[in-house]
């Protein structure tokens, strides 16, 4: 906001002088107090008005004497008073509108800034979801790989072991077939088939080289 | 009282080497086998020989009275050195190891050969001849009677075991089920 207010100095920076002003203002007031009591001073044009021309004479001279006086004790400081606010209002503006683009940058920054952390976190997002997804995928690829070669360590061990079973039992029935076979040969075998056996060995016997 | 063979074996060769110096070999065996007969057989002679109370001088003049006139003097020259360093315990075995170098010396083959029941003499001296010709040596057998064999006989010697039991022929055929059966697994 501006203020149009007029100078209160001249263009030069000089003040006017206020001497002439002085002596034109003591000049009407003389002049005024020695025309007061004459007849010109009241003409009859103004009859029906109070009025003494000498008195506004002299009125004038004293207001051109006090003019400068007012305006060199009451105007003119008040006038720096008011260009002084004045100032201070246009700075405190300034500042207000440096602040305002000031805020305004850095909202500006605030929302670029706001905007590129969204765009990484998202990109963080997609990510880490990428990398939990193929991790996820290798977890159950290493656990269903585990989960074969369990399976697979299990069959055999189960095979291994019912081949071992059975070969014991097989094992188990050859004793007891040949325990059997024993016993029973013991009881059938008399001295004419043991002969038959020591003939047997006397004819066969050899020794290996 | 264990005995110690490497010892037992010293006091065979030293003895072996003499008889065969003087060509008494087979009656100092025959001597040995005497003695060890009645030590294995003799309780009372082998309750003496063995005893710790007995005096080396009285133990070798029990057995100068016993041997003295049955024996050679080689072989009471080697009693009475025995019994006088205290290895008494070793006769045995002394002539166990004697009877070895003998054997090894004329190139003999020990063998063991057991049957259930008792073989007959003709059958015995089948199997001495059989096994003659089998090995090509000479053949010296000890004859068992071992019931577990259920039937046949069986032969050992050095390393080898000619079995022709059916207890060996048993244990063949399990060993070759076994194998087969294992080979399968």
């Amino acid at each position: 906001m501006e203020t149009n207010h007029p100078p209160a100095a001249s263009p030069s920076g000089k003040k006017p002088s206020v001497i002439p002003l002085l002596v034109v203002g003591v000049v009407l007031i003389v002049i005024g107090s020695l025309c007061k009591g004459q007849a010109w001073t009241t003409p009859a044009m103004f009859s029906g008005l109070d009025l003494d021309l000498a008195m506004v004479i002299t009125n004038v001279g004293l207001f051109v004497v006090f003019a400068p006086v007012l305006r060199t004790y009451f105007v003119d400081p008040l006038m720096e008073i008011m260009d002084a606010r004045n100032k201070e209002l246009e700075s405190a503006f300034t500042d207000a509108e440096n602040l305002r683009g000031e805020m305004t940058q850095l909202r500006s920054d605030y929302e670029k800034r706001l905007s590129d952390t969204e765009a990484s976190a998202r990109e963080q997002i997609q990510s880490q979801i990428k990398e939990a997804q193929t991790l996820r995928q290798q977890l159950m690829a290493d656990a269903a790989a585990k989960a074969d070669e369990l399976r697979t360590r299990a069959t055999t061990e189960i095979e291994q072991e019912r081949t071992r079973v059975l070969t014991d039992l097989r094992l188990e029935v050859v004793d007891l077939t040949l325990k059997a076979t024993e016993k029973l040969l013991g009881e059938v075998v008399d001295s004419e088939k043991n002969r038959k056996l020591i003939q047997n060995f006397i004819d066969k016997v050899e020794v290996a080289n | 009282m264990a005995v110690d063979d490497r010892v037992a074996r010293r006091y065979a060769a030293a003895i072996f080497e003499t008889a065969l110096h003087h060509n008494v070999v087979k009656s100092v065996e025959d001597d040995l086998d005497a003695i060890a007969a009645c030590l294995t057989e003799g309780e009372q002679f082998r309750t003496v020989i063995l005893s710790p109370e007995i005096s080396r001088e009285g133990k070798i003049s029990l057995c100068e009275k016993l041997f003295a006139d049955s024996t050679t003097a080689l072989t009471m020259q080697a009693l009475r050195l025995i019994l006088h360093k205290g290895r008494e315990h070793e006769l045995v075995a002394i002539r166990d190891a004697f009877t070895v170098l003998r054997r090894q010396q004329q190139g003999v083959l020990f063998a063991t050969v057991s049957c259930s029941e008792d073989l007959t003499d003709k059958q015995r001296t089948e199997i001495t001849a059989r096994l003659r010709l089998a090995t090509g040596k000479q053949v010296e057998v000890q004859f068992e009677t071992d019931p577990n064999l259920i039937g046949g006989v069986k032969a050992t010697f050095d390393n080898t075991v000619l079995d022709g039991s059916l207890k060996g022929g048993l244990a063949a055929l399990r060993d070759r089920l076994y194998h087969d059966l294992l080979k399968q697994a």
